[in-house]
Parts: structure tokens; sequence; C-alpha cells
């Protein structure tokens, strides 16, 4: 039995499908959740957020060609778009490695030993923090609570949660990353 | 209001009752008691989005302080904007402002004209309680002529608003958030409008600032003179800012039908610094008659005699050419000389440029005719050309100019009139062809009106004094007709305007006191629109 255990509620992880910034946003499946999340609001700008978290689902990160691109779509001008993502702390605004590993070092995580936690994904990934380790696989990256202080030391990686992580199971974690 | 039944209240505003219509917010009702509630976000042009929480208010009977740009007015509402609870959040509204602001208003454009500087001031708190170092961001350029200082921002978002609500181009953004915040364009690129401009007005701090303007004069070393911009048809009202005698820079000045609060680009760097004819060295500065083949200054007197010889000589028909951008008065003075010579006729030219229209107030666009008399100048008999020069080949007689410079005009314009007058600002070499030269003002150094482009007569009131002897041109070619016995030696140019309105039907019943500021639209304004737009 392992001692950790991605939270039942969480999403997939997220597929980096396209990160060609030349290649067409949305294809195929992505074409269609685009228009599913379209359909939800009344107005295009209302479909902002999560149209923008599409994006750095098949992107990774949000670069400037893709947020012109989300502004197209959405009748919106560019500097609109980059004003709320530059907002949230979720979008990435640089380049992120297929792997985006979110430590949480805040309080109930840091007296659990978060520090050393973070340290061994760095070590193990070979990078610096927010750096793109050399294979282009991870970044990792300290981030303020998940909201999982009972099962510290709480980790995020792209979508799926991870909970009780200590530095020892690091290497089972990564290793279980397709 | 609006509404011609506009249901009205009664609020108590500081102990002051005012009635006020039902849809009014309390912040518009206080101005009407003559109390102005602290702002930042708040716009009157514009949505109130209640960031700032400068304007709280305390309501009697509400649980908390309320934020007065938003709140409608009610029924005996009691407002109190200075009590201790209101001044305690306007304290802490300021006191937040300041933790980062980088205090630098000894080099700071704004100073002696800043809401920040005012209520800091007001509020009287004389250090931070801060102990942390600021946060420092910088400056940069937003568009060409505009730099944004950051630390000095307080993100009330006007100038975001104006982009996109009144340009319609939201190309300005809230970037980041907290601290960081700032306001950019996309990827931190420039951007251009023809209204841009407008952005710095609306900035209630220095943040925004023109490049133009910029370490030179200080706020409360400026005279403010009300004026219409000259820059085109559209008349905006205007304030001409003026230090040493020059003009340092335009600003709109409030007119709910022509420019509202805006006024654009165009017209700014027409006026900014604007020195006539002065950068050429080409500013006529005293009367000149010929002697042969020099020209030779002389008193206003022996100008005007050998003037009044010279025409009288010549005799009629004659020709004339006026400019668009002369006032009515003095449009009617030369028509005065014209009479004495006995002919009527006289024409002007429109130079065109493209147009741009304020889409959020689209009666409010850069016209297409750059001039702002034309339709003045239509309304006193004058006709619009195409081609000035090739109309006039050929006629002999008389030959009189006001104000156009002449700059494309051909070498030898004028040579063969029998006596050429030229009335203008600046000696272009064509004006020299002339027998005799008067030096008369720019519309910034007199008092006049222009008709705009619906046929709104607005007077602009002297900003400059003139150089050396020039005068006005209605002064100067009153004096020449009374001279010949044609009308009255004019001596103001509300007596110029009374005169005019008396003699030209379209202007009947109006005096300066009862165009007040807002102007009045003429009756056959119509008519007269069409003959300026019709070309030849
Ligand atoms: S730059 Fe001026 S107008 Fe724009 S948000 Fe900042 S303070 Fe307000
Ligand atoms: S629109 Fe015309 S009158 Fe108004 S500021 Fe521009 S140039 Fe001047
Ligand atoms: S002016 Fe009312 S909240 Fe800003």
């Amino acid at each position: 039995m392992r001692d950790w255990h991605p939270a039942v509620a969480a999403a997939e992880p997220s597929q980096k499908a396209e990160r060609d910034p030349a290649a067409p946003l949305f294809g195929g499946v992505y074409r269609e959740r685009f228009e599913r999340i379209l359909g939800r609001y009344p107005t295009k700008r209302a479909a902002l957020l999560p149209v923008l978290h599409l994006a750095q689902e098949v992107r990774g990160w949000l670069a400037p060609e893709t947020m012109t691109r989300v502004a197209e779509l959405l009748d919106l001008t560019p500097a609109q778009v980059r004003a709320v993502a530059s907002f949230y702390t979720m979008f990435n605004l640089k380049p992120v490695g297929s792997y985006l590993v979110q430590v949480c070092t805040n309080i109930a995580c840091d007296l659990c030993g978060a520090g050393k936690v973070l340290e061994r994904f760095l070590s193990e990934t070979g990078t610096e923090p927010g750096a793109i380790s050399a294979d282009g696989r991870y970044t990792v990256v300290e981030t303020e609570c998940l909201g999982a202080c009972g099962f510290a030391t709480a980790v995020l990686i792209n979508d799926r949660f991870y909970e009780s992580v200590t530095p020892e199971n690091v290497p089972a974690l990564l290793a279980e990353l397709p | 209001m609006t509404q011609p039944a506009a249901e009205l209240v009664t609020v108590t505003i500081d102990g002051i009752a005012v009635q006020v219509p039902k849809a009014m917010t309390v912040i518009q009702a206080a101005e009407e008691a003559g109390i102005v509630i602290p702002r930042y976000c708040y716009h009157p042009a514009m949505s109130s989005p209640a960031q700032c929480r400068m304007c709280l208010v305390e309501v009697k009977g509400a649980p908390k302080l309320v934020p007065s740009c938003v709140q409608r007015v009610q029924d005996g509402m009691e407002v109190r904007t200075d009590s201790p609870a209101a001044r305690k959040a306007r304290r802490a509204v300021i006191e937040f402002l300041l933790v980062n602001h980088p205090l630098d208003c000894p080099i700071c454009d704004a100073a002696g004209q800043c809401e920040l500087q005012d209520y800091a001031f007001e509020t009287g708190q004389l250090r931070t309680r801060s102990v942390d170092p600021k946060r420092v961001l910088g400056r940069d350029h937003v568009t060409p002529d505009v730099l944004y200082f950051a630390d000095r921002c307080v993100l009330c978002t006007r100038c975001v608003r104006f982009m996109e609500e009144i340009a319609r181009e939201p190309t300005l953004v809230v970037v980041q958030r907290g601290d960081r915040a700032t306001i950019d364009t996309m990827a931190g690129e420039l951007f251009e409008h023809p209204f841009s401009m407008n952005i710095v007005d609306v900035c209630p701090v220095g943040a925004l600032v023109n490049e133009d303007f910029l370490f030179k004069p200080r706020a409360w070393d400026l005279d403010r003179f009300p004026s219409v911009c000259p820059g085109c048809a559209q008349g905006c009202n205007i304030t001409l800012d003026t230090k040493e005698n020059r003009v340092v820079r335009a600003k709109p000045r409030p007119h709910p039908e022509v420019n509202a609060f805006w006024m654009c680009d165009h017209g700014r760097k027409l006026l900014a610094g604007w020195v006539p004819g002065g950068e050429r060295g080409e500013r006529l500065e005293a009367p000149q008659i010929r002697d042969g083949d020099r020209l030779v200054a002389v008193s206003w007197p022996q100008a005007l005699e050998r003037a009044a010889e010279g025409l009288r000589q010549a005799g009629g028909p004659g020709r004339a050419i006026v400019s668009a951008a002369a006032a009515n008065e003095s449009l009617y003075a030369l028509r005065k000389v014209m009479q004495a010579l006995g002919f009527a006729g006289g024409a002007f030219r429109v130079p065109t440029g493209p147009t741009a229209v304020l889409e959020g107030f689209p009666k409010l666009q850069l016209r297409a005719e750059r001039v702002p008399n034309a339709v003045g100048a239509a309304l006193l008999g004058f006709r619009r050309s195409a081609d000035l020069f090739a109309d006039l080949r050929g006629r002999r007689g008389a030959l009189l100019v006001l104000g156009d410079p002449l700059h494309d005009a051909p070498a030898d314009f004028g040579r063969d009139a029998a006596f050429y007058l030229y009335a203008g600002s600046v000696a272009s070499p064509a004006a020299r062809n002339a027998h005799v030269l008067l030096p008369v003002t720019t519309f910034a150094e007199m008092d006049g009106t222009f008709t705009n482009f619906e046929g709104r007569v607005q007077r602009f009131t002297q900003a400059l004094t003139p150089p050396g002897m020039a005068r006005p041109a209605w002064v100067a070619l009153s004096a020449l007709s009374s001279r010949m016995g044609s009308g009255a030696m004019l001596d103001s140019a509300a007596e110029a305007f009374a005169a005019l309105a008396a003699e030209f039907e379209p202007f009947r019943g109006m005096t300066y006191e009862t165009l007040g500021f807002g102007g009045r639209i003429t009756e056959a304004a119509e008519g007269a629109a069409a003959v300026t737009s019709g070309g030849k």
C-alpha cells in the first residue's frame, strides 16, 4: 500500500495536446469542449476563464500568441485577455515542463516537512525552482495553500492532486507519471 | 434633465437640502448642493465601478458607509460627507494609496492639480505607518505622446474605461494584481488613437502625463483662458493654458453638445507650444507699406491712410480672399471695407484632412474641414473655392487678403492688382507683394467668435499678448472702412459682433451676452453647411 493517494475528485492529468504555437489552438475534441463552454455562458466574454484553462491545457502555458488567439475567438482585444490571465496565478505566463509540480509550502505543509519534499522534487528532476528540466518534462515550483492541510504535504501535478507526500515517495510518484 | 417630467426627490447633504431627479446618484446630488465629494474612479461620462472607495459617505439609517458614486438618491435621504466616520474612511483610503506612492510631488507634472495631493493634504497625515520598503515599478510610454508613471497610479481605471467606453478600443487594461498591478497594453506595446491624450485628462493623479509637457511649467504658474479649438470645423471648447505669453497646452472645456469632456490629439498638438508663423520667422509685427521694391515699417495711421487712398484710387470691383480661420468679427470688418469699394463676393478655401470619430460620443469628430470658421465665412457671404488662385486669375482692380498665409501662392501673386492690401499674421513671400501689409492677431491674441460645422456661434477669449503692433483684424479693418466712409470704428469684439448681428440675418438677435460660453446655433446654419461642404 502506498501512503499517498491521488485525490479521488481530481481531474484527469492535463493533456499537452499541441504545444506548437503555430498549430490550431482548439482542434478535434478540444473544439467540442470549447463550443460546449461557450454554450454555458450568456456572452462570449463571460467564457474567458474556462477558455483560458482549456488553452493552457492544450499548450501548457499562455503565450502571447495563445492569448491573442483566445481574444479572436471571444471577440475581445488581446489586452483584455492579458488583464485576466495575469490576475490569476494559476495561468502560466511563462513556458513550463510537461509536468508542472506545485508543492505547497504554506504553514501546515511546511511544519510537516514540505521543504524537504520540495528539495527532493528538485533533486530528482535536476532543476531549479521555476525552471524547465533538461528533458523538458518537469517544472517544480512552490505554491500557496492547496486546501489539504489535514494531509500535508500536498502536491499538485498538472491537474492531479496528491496528499501526504514525503521525500521518500517522490521517486515513485514521478515514475508513475506517464 | 433628460425626461421632461423626471420625478424629483429631496435629499439633505451636509445640512443643505436639494431637489434632484430620482435617477441621480448621491455624488451628483452633492454637486447640485455645491459639495464635491472626493472621488477617484467616478467620472461623469463613464460607468462607475465603485472600486476606489474614496467617495464613501454616511447615510442616515444605513448600517455602513455607502459609495456615493453609485448610490441613488431617495426621498428624505440625509447624507453626511464630512462626518467623523466618512473622514476616517477617506483617511484610510489615502493611507493605502500612499503605501507605495513615491511622494515625488516636487518633480510631478500633476502637482498643483492632483486629487491625491489635495486629499492627502486635507487628511493631514504627515508620515506613513508602513515600515516596509516601497515597491518600485518605474515608468514607460503607453502611447508615443503619453508616459505612464506606474508608482503614482491609484488604479482608478478611468483611463481603462476611457479606452473601452469612450474610444471603444479597449487597448489599455489593468494587468497583474495587488501591489504589482499596473496599467498596460497587451505586450507593453504602444497604442495609437486619435483621441488618446484624453487619458491624461481623466487621470486624477500624475500617473499619465503628456511627454510634451513633462518637466516644463508648473500647474500653478499657468494662466487659463476659455477658447475654441481652431483645428477643425468641430469647434471643441477648450482652455488655453499659457505661461510667459506662450500656449503650453490646450485642455478640453466641457460642453455637453459639442465635445463633452474631450478633444482630439490633432487639436492638442496644433496648440501646444503654438507660435503662429514664429517658427518660420515670418510673424508680421508692424504695418508696412511699399516703397518701390522695398517694404517700409510705418505707424498704424500712416498705413491706414495709405491703404484707404490706394483702395479709393483702385476703385471697385475688386477681389477678396479670406481665411476660414478668421473670426466672424474680422470677416465682417472686411465686408465693410468691401462695401466701401462697392463690391461683394470674396472667396475662402478649406484645407482638408482625414476624419476621426470618437465612437463613445460620435458627435465629436475630427472633421475633414481643418478650419474653425468655414460656416461663419459662408454665412457672411464668402464662397468656398476649390482653387483660389485659378479663380482669381486675370481679374484686376483692388485685391484684399485677410488671414490666408498664401504659402502656396504663385510667386507673382497680386502683382497684377491695381492695389493689394494684405491683412494677416505671417508675411509669406506672396504676402510681401502687397502694397500695404497690416499685422493682425491670431485667434489666441484676440476676443472673437467662430461658427462651427453645425452653425453654433461660440466665443473665444484673448489668451496671449499680440506681438509688436499687431491688432485684431476687426480693429484694423474697421478703422480702415470708417476712413472710407463705410461703417463705424469698432471699439470692442462685443461691439463688432453686435454690428454684425444687426446686419446679417442668420446672426440676428445674438450678442456676446446671449451667446455666453455655450454658444448658440444660427437659423440658417443648414444651408451654410451645405455651401461649405459643396466644394467650389
Ligand atoms: S493611470 Fe491614472 S487614470 Fe489610469 S488607473 Fe492609474 S490613476 Fe487611474
Ligand atoms: S476635433 Fe477639431 S475642434 Fe476638436 S480638438 Fe480636434 S481639431 Fe480641435
Ligand atoms: S468614486 Fe465612488 S468608489 Fe470610486
